[in-house]
């Protein structure tokens, strides 16, 4: 008996060292935040916002070093302005060639990533209408800008994706996702019903945007440090772009001119500093980039000091780079000469840099694009004088020579003046694509010369993850 | 009563010297083989009487007449032998190693039983046998020593570590690293080359359920626990070994074209980009076929490897101790890499009455040079020498570095050289028990450990101004990265344990608690513009706005804790039936609150069958055991510390901080639970010269880690959850058999073997989860190769052919549609097997490895094999390219578009390798008396000698199924050594 009594006491004593215990497993992480409990005011809203915005830099959106930036580089070379250059490591080939399939991982790369800035900005007002009664102007500005750049990105899947731009089309559009929710399988929208719910999103946002706490930026100030962040101004100007995809040529008419009204064009000498980021003058919305970000545009061309490090995996065809004729102040903006290879020059390196590194901010929008815009708009109208006016201040800003175009031929001129204006913007592929033309290029381009409007890579593919993923997902034509 | 015994005895056996005549026996210890064993003891038996034996395995003792002797040497039977008062001179003994026998201690960590009673499936592998070999990293030495143990080392940098599997992969996204015990405290596998393998004294390979239920959610994929060298109650021994070696290149089967070739195939082989790209003149090409430099040269070397181990045991009745140091330096092949390692240990045992005190400790500082490999970056050195154009020189005339290629491939000279890519690590390990035996209850005693794993690693990266790797850092002036890491774990283990003998029936039994703790920070920064002449973090130049040198600076900090209880039992009845019971509960930090504790536990059954009369009747079995075990551990490998929660990590924005999702919540998280069913047989036949068992397992891991697949339009692609169920059978087979066994000469033969078999049970209703090149299906093999299948060329097009998915018609459309399983890549099976001989002094040993059924996918065959690629090497392969109507050939046509996930480039990676062949001859005695030592010894060892396989590059021994690039060379080594006692 005495022994039984040793032995519980001995387990009882053990028991109590052991119960003392349990809390040691209650760690919090401390490199990391419980998104479920960190956001107990408006202002970690901010934080996740600014998330956002830091999203916008991830590979194969804009920016990559191997995932390839399908939204901005990816948009030229799949057209008519690049030829494979002497040392082509080969990433963006598959646009070049056309030859994408469902399984490709650069085409996954973008889909992905583009989810992934409008995952973020669902997150950046998740759960915030709890601070709406006792901050409603602070949650407007955060909610404003969510809303933009998720509206933004749709619209950027939607180029790529998106087989018919038309503003009423019943082809597939694009999932517009505007909660987070990982159990959500979306089908594709049509094209009508997302232009539906981006509209709604971007004109939510601009009111919102308009009635802020404090100003999200200025306005007017062309300081090489403004414009980083979407305003009522950016939305405007996105309202723009997308008017013109979807033919509604009298809206896409009035948001280019709120823009053009509030933004002048730069002149001549300023121009060239646009691309130094000395000036954002007619910068409507730049995505701020810094040393520590990846190069834009990258796969077309990284400046080295040396002729040995540099990057020329595509080069400019002859056709582009003559087209800059005279005095056009955009010829040597956005195409240089070194080590006796005209190079692409639109992202070579800020101002002051010692060493060129291909990394400036992302003009995402400027004026010029906004003039481009109302004046294609205006001619299809078969307003062709006002549209003359507005190609020829343009031309005139740049020190080109100004036009007396008119009918098709004004049209065509327009067409011209976009692919000199905003190459390597992310516009030439759409613009050929919008307009139902064909891909055309002349020099050293082996087999792949022609794309005809009726092949099926002018759409990507969804990738094959995603058809996987989820059952109500529909693949484009011919994939 | 009892306390008067002792000093009584003690005086007996004082007079006994007394009355008894003495007698000076002499004598040698040597294992079967022949090889003699340092170290091991001899006891007067029932006195404390002991000698050990010096490096030649000889021993002097003073005994009286008609003593007996006992030997015994860890790893090895324990064998008595009397003193014949006729011929008391000289006394050889040959000890059986315990593979097999059935008083072998089993080790498991938190208790040690004998074989006889065990009923779990442990193997043991003495140190001794392995630690000659001539490499850094200890799990690397015991490649086809155990069954069921995989050993895969995919790379021959020193120190580097191998992926070491037991029984198969358990888990298909989880870790499927054993969990590693080193005298009682868990420690990180991935440091293993910082620890001293002569320290180490066994190491046991803990395979089913019930042994490795013990370890809860850590055991799920087997465990490895380490004992090292103590002490023994005898004359202090010193010994001294020396090892000095040669490492040299293996072949590449993987052949790059010559000058003539490629201008050949620039020339005359048509491409998209056209002929001639470069435009040489017939001059050129004369001249430029000429030049072949050796760039294989160039990069690699031979290379050294030198080894000093001093080390000290002895002790007496209260305290014993062992020490040691060591001076490990091993050159890599490729030129700039090395390992330089020092080790210190001193283990300590002291018993004070009923109070034991045990301490283990070991501090190691090494230093790692290594080279990047296993990617495909085309700076890495190691695809930079054979992605450069075969006619440029590594060296320009004047004797620098020739960065002129005209394909514009970065000479990888300048980064092998200039580069600094070094890793400081400070390792310590120390551990202290205490043993206290109740003196109240008669039985029960207590026991704690407490011990910490201690990791200190300094990273540095020194980027040069003029390297390729300079182009992408900021600012271009050349960069410094210094990565402070530092990892602590400690594990307390505290028990109350009781045994009892009562008749036939003897229990024992303990009740545990335990917590594992760790904690890691790290902190890291990059200084830019190291254009002065410090190529250190003094030469950074401060940031400015324009200069592009800001620094970057960062760091993490995480922790975890694991807290358990658990029970651990025996139970035997007359010493021949047998039952071993164990359950464990697991609290983790890394589940989500409502999940965070697991149960796990084990039984196994053990029948000496040898022990039963019937059995008495035959001569041919001498031992036969049949065991049987069931039970569940866990896989905690997954995720990082705070995988449950949903996490936002820092991010920045125009120099504003910020916050992004990087880790989705998963509330119902919880561990792969592997459940294990064993059944075995051990047994010893012809006089215990055959040897053997023979097991098999199936084992089911439920609640499998999987990624399931979400629609990324939710900017997440997939979601680790517990959903699938994963089934893996094998058989194990080990069998020894003695050949010959005489005084002088003997010969034995040795083998193992293992079959595994992995199949995919269930997958939560989804059919199949598919990543890349390898798909989990229902019914089919884990990681099942999944790839289109390349059907040749199309000889009118030379467009490549790709079988459909009916696998009938062929198609020049690749559709990733078309993919299908064709093949694994894991292992079907693998071993090794070996032959020891012995003859007087002289004794050789070899061993081979082996492994066989499973494919590795050949990225670095495709990158070589790309015709995009015409400015780089290129494969010899490329001459057979579809070049015109009518070709037959397996390349096709360089307009075809390349595709990489095909099976054109699935190869087979068996193999069968020479591991390991020593020869050594222990000098006799009466040279090494003359000079007053305590036995000597030489011998000659060969690593790795030659491997038979087929496949395109230096080595199939890759661990992931895939070879991304950048391989480096698996170790090959001839060295010679000394072990000198005194």
């Amino acid at each position: 008996m005495k022994k039984i009594v040793q032995h519980i006491s001995a387990f009882v004593l053990a028991g109590a060292i052991l119960a003392s215990c349990s809390k040691k497993i209650d760690l919090a992480p401390t490199n990391t935040v419980n998104g479920e409990k960190f956001f107990t005011s408006v202002d970690d809203y901010e934080f996740a916002l600014t998330g956002v915005y830091s999203r916008l830099k991830r590979n194969s959106l804009y920016s990559g070093i191997n995932g390839g930036s399908v939204f901005l580089s990816g948009v030229d070379i799949a057209a008519d302005n690049f030829r494979s250059g002497p040392q082509n490591l080969g990433n963006l080939n598959t646009m070049f060639r056309w030859n994408y399939t469902a399984d490709n991982d650069v085409i996954k790369g973008a889909w992905d990533a583009a989810y992934v800035v409008i995952q973020q900005a669902n997150l950046s007002v998740r759960g915030i209408d709890r601070f709406r009664a006792t901050a409603p102007k602070k949650v407007n500005r955060i909610e404003g800008q969510a809303r933009t750049l998720r509206a933004f990105m749709h619209l950027e899947l939607l180029r790529w994706w998106a087989t018919d731009y038309d503003r009423n089309s019943a082809s597939p559009g694009v999932p517009y996702v505007d909660v987070f929710d990982i159990e959500q399988k979306p089908a594709r929208p049509t094209v009508k019903q997302t232009y539906d719910r981006m509209e709604a999103d971007l004109k939510t946002a601009k009111a919102l945007l308009s009635d802020t706490d404090v100003p999200v930026q200025s306005v007017t100030s062309t300081a090489s440090a403004n414009r980083f962040y979407v305003d009522s101004l950016v939305v405007n100007a996105i309202l723009a772009r997308m008017y013109l995809y979807a033919n509604q040529l009298d809206s896409a008419i009035k948001y280019s001119t709120y823009v053009i009204n509030a933004r002048p064009l730069a002149t001549a000498a300023e121009f060239p500093l646009i691309w130094q980021d000395v000036s954002s003058k007619e910068v409507i919305w730049s995505v701020n980039y810094q040393t520590i970000d990846a190069p834009l545009a990258r796969e077309i061309y990284r400046p080295a000091v040396v002729t040995e490090d540099e990057e020329r995996s595509w080069l400019p065809v002859t056709a582009l780079t003559s087209a800059y004729q005279g005095a056009d102040v955009r010829g040597p903006a956005y195409f240089t000469t070194r080590f006796g290879v005209t190079v692409l020059n639109k992202y070579f390196a800020k101002a002051g840099v010692s060493r060129p590194d291909g990394i400036v901010n992302f003009k995402v929008f400027r004026t010029a694009e906004m003039y481009l815009i109302r004046a294609e708009a205006l001619a299809r109208k078969n307003l062709d004088q006002s549209s003359l006016a507005d190609l020829n201040a343009l031309r005139t800003a740049r020190s080109a020579t100004a036009g007396a175009e008119a009918g098709a031929a004004l049209l065509t001129a327009i067409q011209t003046e976009r692919r000199k204006e905003l190459v390597v913007e992310g516009h030439r592929f759409f613009d050929l694509k919008r307009t139902v033309r064909t891909v055309n290029r002349t020099q050293n381009c082996s087999t792949f010369c022609t794309l005809l409007p009726d092949n099926r890579a002018w759409s990507l593919p969804v990738p094959q993850t995603e058809i996987i993923a989820n059952p109500n997902m529909q693949q484009n034509p011919g994939y | 009563m009892r306390k008067i015994r002792l000093p009584l005895l003690i005086g007996l056996l004082c007079l006994a010297q007394i009355l008894y005549a003495q007698n000076r026996v002499a004598g040698k210890v040597t294992a079967e083989s022949g090889a003699p064993l340092a170290g091991a003891t001899v006891n007067v038996k029932n006195t404390n009487t002991n000698v050990m034996t010096d490096g030649d395995g000889n021993f002097s003792i003073v005994a009286p007449d008609n003593s007996t002797l006992v030997f015994s040497y860890s790893g090895y039977e324990t064998v008595e032998r009397a003193i014949d008062a006729a011929s008391p001179g000289n006394i050889t003994v040959a000890l059986r190693p315990v593979q097999s026998a059935l008083t072998e201690v089993v080790v498991t960590g938190y208790t040690t039983q004998t074989r006889r009673q065990y009923t779990g499936s442990v193997n043991r592998i003495a140190g001794a046998e392995v630690a000659l070999q001539p490499i850094a990293s200890l799990e690397q030495l015991l490649q086809g020593k155990s069954p069921g143990l995989l050993i895969q080392s995919q790379s021959g940098q020193p120190g580097s570590a191998a992926t070491v599997t037991i029984r198969g992969k358990g888990s298909v996204l989880g870790g499927t690293q054993p969990l590693y015990i080193v005298d009682g405290i868990q420690i990180t596998a991935a440091d293993f080359g910082g620890i001293n393998p002569g320290d180490i004294e066994t190491y046991n390979v803990l395979k089913d359920a019930v042994a490795t239920a013990q370890y809860g959610s850590r055991g799920a994929n087997g465990v490895i626990v380490v004992t090292t060298k103590r002490g023994a109650n005898a004359k202090t021994r010193f010994t001294y070994d020396f090892q000095y070696g040669i490492q040299a290149l293996p072949k590449n089967k993987l052949k790059v074209m010559n000058s003539a070739e490629h201008l050949d195939y620039e020339l005359n082989y048509d491409r998209p980009d056209g002929l001639n790209p470069f435009g040489w003149t017939t001059a050129d090409v004369d001249s430029l076929s000429k030049l072949n430099p050796n760039w294989e040269e160039a990069v690699f070397r031979k290379a050294k490897t030198q080894q000093h181990i001093l080390s000290a045991s002895g002790g007496n009745e209260r305290t014993r101790f062992f020490v040691s140091g060591s001076i490990f330096k091993q050159d890599g092949l490729v030129r700039n890499t090395n390992l330089d390692r020092y080790t210190g240990r001193a283990n300590l045992d002291h018993t004070a009455g009923n109070l034991k005190i045990g301490l283990s400790t070991t501090v190691g500082y090494s230093e790692f040079s290594g080279t990047n490999e296993n990617d495909n970056v085309i700076t890495t050195p190691l695809n930079a020498f054979r992605w450069t154009l075969p006619y440029t020189t590594p060296y320009l005339p004047d004797g620098s570095f020739n960065t002129g290629d005209v394909g514009l491939n970065p000479n990888p000279l300048p980064d092998l050289f200039l580069n600094i890519n070094r890793r400081k690590q400070i390792k310590g390990v120390g551990s202290i028990n205490l043993d206290y035996r109740l003196p109240f209850v008669r039985g029960v005693s207590v026991r704690t450990l407490w011990g910490i794993d201690f990791t200190d690693d300094q990273n540095e990266v020194y980027t040069d101004i003029n390297t390729q790797a300079n182009q992408v850092v900021s600012g271009g002036q050349g960069a410094i990265n210094n990565n402070t890491l530092r990892r602590t774990r400690y594990t307390g283990t505290t028990s109350v344990n009781y045994e009892k003998r009562a008749g036939d029936h003897n229990f024992g039994g303990g009740l545990f608690t335990e917590i594992v703790n760790r904690t890691t920070s790290s902190t890291t920064f990059t200084g830019y513009g190291l254009s002065g002449p410090l190529k250190n973090v003094s030469g950074i130049t401060p940031g400015t706005t324009t200069n592009n040198f800001i620094p970057n600076v960062g760091g993490t900090r995480n922790a975890e804790a694991l807290i358990s209880y658990f029970f651990i039992g025996n139970y035997d009845y007359k010493g021949k039936y047998f039952v071993n019971l164990t359950g464990r509960r697991d609290g983790s930090s890394r589940l989500a609150a409502g999940n965070k504790y697991v149960n796990y536990g084990g039984a196994g059954l053990g029948w000496l069958l040898s022990s039963e009369n019937f059995m008495q009747s035959q001569a041919y079995i001498n031992t036969l055991k049949l065991k049987a075990s069931y039970g569940a551990a866990g896989n905690a490998s997954i995720g990082d510390s705070y995988e449950a929660f949903e996490q936002f990590g820092n991010v920045s924005y125009n120099g504003v901080g910020g916050l992004v999702l990087i880790n989705l919540k998963k509330p119902n998280l919880t561990w792969e639970t592997r459940r294990t069913a064993n059944v075995g047989a051990e047994f010893t036949m012809f006089n215990s010269r055959l040897n053997g068992s023979i097991e098999l397992y199936s084992a089911i891991t439920n609640g499998l880690y999987l990624n399931r697949q979400l629609s990324s339009t939710n900017g997440a692609g997939s979601i680790t959850t517990n959903l699938g169920k994963l089934k893996n059978q094998g058989i194990e087979v080990a069998l020894g058999y003695d050949i010959i066994k005489t005084r002088n000469l003997t010969l034995n033969f040795n083998a193992n073997w293992t079959t595994n078999k992995s199949e995919i049970v269930a997958l939560d209703g989804n059919n199949e989860i598919i990543s890349g090149i390898s798909t989990n299906r229902v019914g089919e093999r884990a990681n099942s190769v999944y790839l289109v299948r390349y059907a040749g060329v199309d000889k009118k097009t030379g467009e490549a052919l790709y079988l459909k998915r009916d696998g009938k018609t062929t198609t020049d459309v690749y559709d990733p549609n078309d993919a299908v399983i064709t093949g694994s890549f894991d292992p079907k099976g693998f071993g090794g097997f070996g032959t020891n001989v012995s003859w007087k002094g002289l004794e050789f040993s070899a061993l081979f490895t082996y492994q066989y059924g499973y494919s590795v996918y050949n990225n670095a065959r495709a990158d070589v094999e790309n015709p995009q690629y015409w400015y780089s090497g290129l494969s010899i392969n490329m001459l057979r390219e579809w070049k015109q109507d009518g070709d037959v050939t397996d390349v096709p046509s360089a307009f075809s578009d390349f595709r990489y996930a095909t099976t054109r480039f699935l190869e087979k990676g068996d193999f069968l390798r020479l591991r390991n062949v020593t020869l050594g001859y222990s000098l006799p005695r009466s040279l090494t008396d003359k000079w007053k030592l305590n036995g000597v010894r030489v011998f000659v060892q060969g690593q790795n000698l030659y491997t038979w396989h087929s496949f395109l590059g230096y080595d199939p021994e890759v661990a992931s199924g895939a070879l991304t690039g950048a391989q480096y060379p698996a170790l090959r080594a001839v060295t010679a050594g000394i072990s000198v006692g005194f």
